[in-house]
């Protein structure tokens, strides 16, 4: 047997010696920190919403938009009323941001976007075997040359990554192919806005992770130039 | 690995993921103390890192690959540990009688002794190849993958350490073969 058999063998005979057992107390340890240690979600998690929070927001939002429209109504110019007769304005045609059927990261996607900045609208689709999800847009911003598109998740049966009430985006790479992946915050605690949203994506998954996970879109979109 | 228990962790479930610690802990405890050599570290290690699987198995895109993927953690976490504590406490460990009976008993003890000293003055580096090759009996392309360095840089490491070892082994002969001759 060579010198470095011999050595091999007593290298392998003294490394099969000692501790194999993970003692309780250390398990346990890991155990109790579980519930309070979150998981990071890479593109696609979320912690779970304060549904509280959320549909007092949501009712405390709807009672705003009654009043202002109650009382904005008092006002409207009419027969008979103040004013005169309105001026036919023509009506402003949406900016194109985002139109598209597509596949992503194995998602079935349509997308259908207008508007810029804090002031997009438009809707998201998605589905694949987890379950679909609908999207109703509300930003956008270029980050590092990718465009983000971000909304609220309205309808669902993706229930782990797209859960109702949860915020998703798409990013979008131009190019041929255009590339892209999808963005969930699933049960990450719900960002304030659309557009702090992005940022606080951005710090659970750095720009490398989001340019590592880009993958090339099967389908057509058209984007805004 | 039960690819269901895992997915089931990555989903969130706590149960799930207790039953995976429990699958996998005494592996993970025993690979942390024979590259750290030191019961008190070996626990750390294995504690943050049995945390970081819990915390970032979201990210881990194929279940297949958990093993893997737990053992990079794990060396991870010796890392850091090897990092935080430079002193380490000598490990003493005391032999049952029975290992100590047999015509080359005492030729044994010399040896862990200086295979101990010579493991020890190897790096982290150079011990996770060591562990993962002839402990784990994983092939040097899945050390390459779990370790992510080329195939390689583990040969030259894994290459270096067991010269070193050997020449830890030697120089314990070289005194004991000078005492025969006088």
């Amino acid at each position: 047997m060579s010198a470095d058999r011999e050595t091999t063998r007593v290298v392998r005979s003294w490394l099969d010696e000692g501790v194999t057992r993970l003692p309780d107390r250390v398990l346990d340890a890991v155990l109790d920190q579980v519930p309070t240690t979150p998981q990071r979600r890479h593109l696609w998690s979320a912690w779970r919403l304060d549904q509280m929070n959320i549909y007092a927001k949501l009712i405390v939002g709807v009672a705003a938009v009654l009043i202002v429209a109650f009382v904005g109504y008092q006002f409207l110019p009419s027969n008979g009323g103040f004013g005169g007769q309105p001026t036919p304005q023509p009506s402003p045609t949406p900016t194109l941001l985002a139109h598209g059927t597509f596949t992503a990261q194995g998602i079935n996607t349509t997308l259908d976007a207008t508007g810029a900045g804090s002031n997009v609208s438009g809707r998201m689709t998605g589905s694949n075997s987890d379950g679909a999800f609908t999207v109703a847009l509300q930003c956008e911003r270029t980050i590092n040359g990718l465009l983000w598109i971000g909304g609220d998740v309205t309808q669902s049966t993706s229930l782990q990554n797209a859960p109702v009430g949860s915020r998703t985006a798409i990013v979008l790479k131009r190019g041929s192919p255009v590339q892209a992946i999808f963005v969930f915050q699933m049960s990450d605690p719900r960002s304030a806005t659309c557009q702090a949203f992005f940022d606080d994506m951005l710090v659970i998954a750095p720009q490398s992770d989001i340019d590592a996970g880009l993958e090339p879109i099967a389908g057509t979109v058209e984007l805004a130039p | 690995m039960d690819t269901d228990l895992v997915l089931r962790a990555q989903r969130g479930d706590e149960e799930a993921f207790a039953s995976l610690a429990v699958a996998i802990g005494d592996r993970l405890h025993a690979v942390s103390h024979r590259i750290l050599r030191d019961v008190d570290l070996a626990e750390d290690a294995t504690q943050q890192a049995l945390l970081t699987i819990w915390r970032d198995l979201p990210q881990l895109r194929d279940p297949a690959r958990f093993d893997a993927w737990s053992y990079r953690l794990l060396v991870r976490a010796c890392y850091a540990e090897g990092r935080r504590t430079r002193q380490w406490a000598p490990n003493l460990r005391i032999l049952p009688a029975d290992e100590l009976a047999g015509p080359d008993a005492t030729s044994s003890v010399v040896d862990r002794d200086q295979l101990e000293r010579g493991f020890r003055r190897l790096s982290i580096d150079h011990r996770a190849v060591v562990v993962l090759h002839h402990y784990l009996d994983l092939p040097l392309e899945t050390v390459a993958e779990t370790l992510d360095i080329p195939l390689g840089t583990v040969k030259s490491r894994l290459l270096h350490a067991m010269r070193g070892l050997r020449a830890a082994l030697d120089a314990d002969a070289r005194p004991a073969r000078q005492e025969a001759v006088r």
